[in-house]
């Protein structure tokens, strides 16, 4: 259709230049006007088709994702505290509010501190997995399926599986420190091993699907770059400097940036493990803001930090991204 | 080609690389099992009666003294109890539905931004792509809000009173619906704009209308991307227990994952001891399906993985 398009529109103005008769001009002029209204007839063909599909599904998704998001970025401003109530609205005092409550600097500042660390020792263990899954051993297929696994597994049901594990009355770890001789770790006391399980179970979850990406990164650069490299007398270590990581640049702010969105949105093992305690050492921003909206009922806090959260997010990837592609140019 | 580089190689490469690939060995094989660590413990626990389960203390790698299949037979929908039973009927139809709308959404939304011309096609999608940022978390209260509040369902009028879509099963139908699924759209439109054009201007001279040429000609070209779609929207689904969990409240509007939550959340706020045989039971019935899903069809999910990670 574009070419017959195309073909349509060089007939029509093809004579634009050309010096013609009177007569000439006008049967031209009544044939332009024909196929121009040809053309506008086929492209609106197009917009019909396009528009009557998209609009159900656009509509639906102002329903169910793009309305609430609009919410979420107002919900902030209001003081409301019953379902039932009528919003105030209290302009910046929720953010007042939440700055100058403690718990809630705690929270957001556990939530970057484990956002960031979480991504980080993911991204490293993942890139050495990716390493080692990448070499040309027996069982390679498998080894990969086996470690993707983690990424399928019900984060609930895991969850469930670790707190089991280190249950103080039922958990085989304790009974085996007990055995020593041991203190045993209780959780709702020990905010070091609770700090610690809420790391593991994120590495866990994450290693495997990560290894898998820089894989598929590793395998995308040239192996002829290598080998080129070889001829020339570079090193492993100038091989992998030079080859291996500008080439892994793409994939590594891919894996950073989904990286962050999901730890700072951190939600299930800390629910479910250590139900942000001891003492709200674990809480962070995420599972506050269920405890405000579900439990307080304060629709407004929640809405506040909401907002501080998804800004901040969106702040660090932005600027990581803009950060990593300067100097390059694009990527 | 690499076999021959090897040859090449001298005696002390070889054996680097040997000393490589052991080291390898050791770090994946042992890390492996600790990746499917949970899953064995949730099998191996699933042998235990409830009682043998809340009388001993449970080994790393539990095995019951009299393996009984029990719990098997209770869990298979026809031994199991009416609870249960609804928790999979939920699970299952939510999770079918939910797969069904995001690939057709993606698809025919990936086509159209892909090949149909129309005003305002890249800035739309541009729009679209720049929401797709916007985390989640900041959605999740609105939603509910949205939902008591939705007007003319639940006895709910223009905002007076009633519960809106809130727990019942128009919520699912709602929440997992046909709503455009910007991800997939953007990957199936990637793929298709990588294809050629002609198949379809050649159908098209033969007259064939849209949803023929859709249907017929470019499906078949990326089956491969929607299937990794429909994968990742169904083990996601599957998983998913916030919704069921935030946005419904009777018992027999749960799936498995919203089930086990509800067990451990409920037993935390009333202060009863949690009740791990059920949560155990209830785990096995939500992980083996999606592993068994996954092992199906890894070849797709690796595929869309490396797909998404080199062009995402």
């Amino acid at each position: 259709m574009k070419t017959k398009n195309q073909f349509d529109k060089e007939r029509l103005y093809a004579t634009d230049d050309i010096f013609v008769s009177d007569g000439i001009k006008r049967k031209k002029q009544k044939e332009r006007i024909f196929l121009e209204g040809k053309i506008k007839k086929k492209i609106s063909k197009d917009v019909i088709i396009a528009w009557s599909i998209l609009t159900p599904m656009l509509i639906w998704w102002l329903v169910v994702s793009g309305f609430p998001m609009l919410v979420g970025f107002v919900l902030g401003f209001f003081e409301w505290r019953n379902v039932n109530a009528v919003p105030k609205f209290v302009g910046i005092d929720n953010f007042i509010a939440f700055f100058k409550d403690e718990t809630y600097l705690g929270d957001l500042g556990r939530t970057i501190v484990f956002g960031f660390g979480i991504t980080l020792v993911t991204m490293l263990t993942s890139f050495a997995c990716a390493f080692l899954l990448n070499r040309n051993i027996k069982l390679k297929g498998f080894l990969r399926s086996i470690w993707y696994i983690p990424a399928v597994t019900s984060p609930v049901a895991i969850s469930h599986v670790m707190s089991l594990l280190f249950d103080p009355f039922k958990g085989v770890i304790n009974r085996l420190l007990e055995g020593a001789g041991q203190e045993p770790i209780i959780l709702a006391t020990n905010i070091g091993w609770s700090i610690a399980l809420i790391f593991i179970y994120s590495i866990w979850k994450g290693c495997g699907s990560g290894a898998l990406i820089w894989l598929a990164g590793l395998q995308s650069i040239d192996p002829d770059l290598y080998e080129a490299a070889e001829i020339d007398g570079a090193n492993k270590f100038h091989r992998f400097w030079s080859i291996t990581l500008p080439g892994l640049k793409p994939i590594s702010l891919y894996v950073f940036i989904t990286g962050i969105i999901s730890a700072f949105q951190i939600y299930e093992p800390i629910a479910f493990i250590t139900n942000g305690g001891p003492y709200g050492a674990t809480n962070v921003l995420a599972l506050r803001i269920i405890q405000d909206g579900y439990q307080n009922f304060n629709f407004g806090m929640a809405g506040a930090s909401g907002l501080l959260l998804a800004v901040l997010i969106m702040a660090c990837s932005a600027f990581t991204y803009k950060a990593m592609t300067k100097d390059r140019g694009s990527l | 080609m690499s076999e021959g580089i090897k040859l090449k190689r001298s005696g002390s490469k070889k054996r680097e690389n040997r000393a490589g690939n052991i080291i390898a060995y050791i770090i994946l094989i042992p890390g492996g099992l600790i990746m499917v660590y949970p899953v064995l413990f949730i099998i191996l626990a699933s042998f235990f009666t409830p009682e043998e389960f809340n009388s001993t203390i449970l080994n790393f790698f539990p095995i019951a003294e009299n393996p009984t299949a029990v719990n098997w037979k209770n869990l298979i929908a026809l031994g199991a109890d009416k609870a249960i039973r609804n928790y999979y009927f939920n699970s299952i139809w939510t999770t079918l539905y939910a797969t069904f709308c995001s690939v057709i959404t993606s698809f025919l939304g990936g086509y159209i931004f892909a090949r149909l011309k129309f005003r305002g096609r890249n800035a739309l999608f541009t729009f679209m792509l720049m929401t797709n940022m916007v985390p989640g978390i900041i959605a999740t209260l609105p939603t509910y809000l949205e939902l008591v509040r939705f007007p003319f369902f639940g006895g709910n009028y223009v905002f007076t009173g009633g519960t809106g879509l809130f727990d019942c099963y128009g919520t699912y139908i709602l929440l997992f619906g046909p709503c455009l699924n910007v991800m997939g759209t953007f990957l199936v439109k990637q793929q298709i704009e990588a294809l050629p054009n002609s198949y379809e201007e050649a159908a098209k001279v033969d007259g064939a209308g849209f949803f023929r040429i859709v249907f017929v000609i470019v499906l078949p070209l990326v089956k491969p991307m929607l299937a990794f779609i429909a994968i990742n929207t169904s083990i996601g689904c599957w998983n998913n227990w916030a919704t069921p969990f935030y946005y419904t409240e009777s018992a027999d509007l749960q799936t498995i994952a919203s089930a086990i939550s509800r067990q451990s959340i409920f037993a935390g706020r009333e202060g009863t001891i949690v009740d791990y045989p059920a949560i155990m039971s209830y785990s096995l019935l939500l992980t083996i399906p999606s592993v068994i899903l996954f092992f199906c069809f890894q070849k797709y999910i690796i595929q869309g993985l490396v797909h998404v990670g080199l062009k995402g």
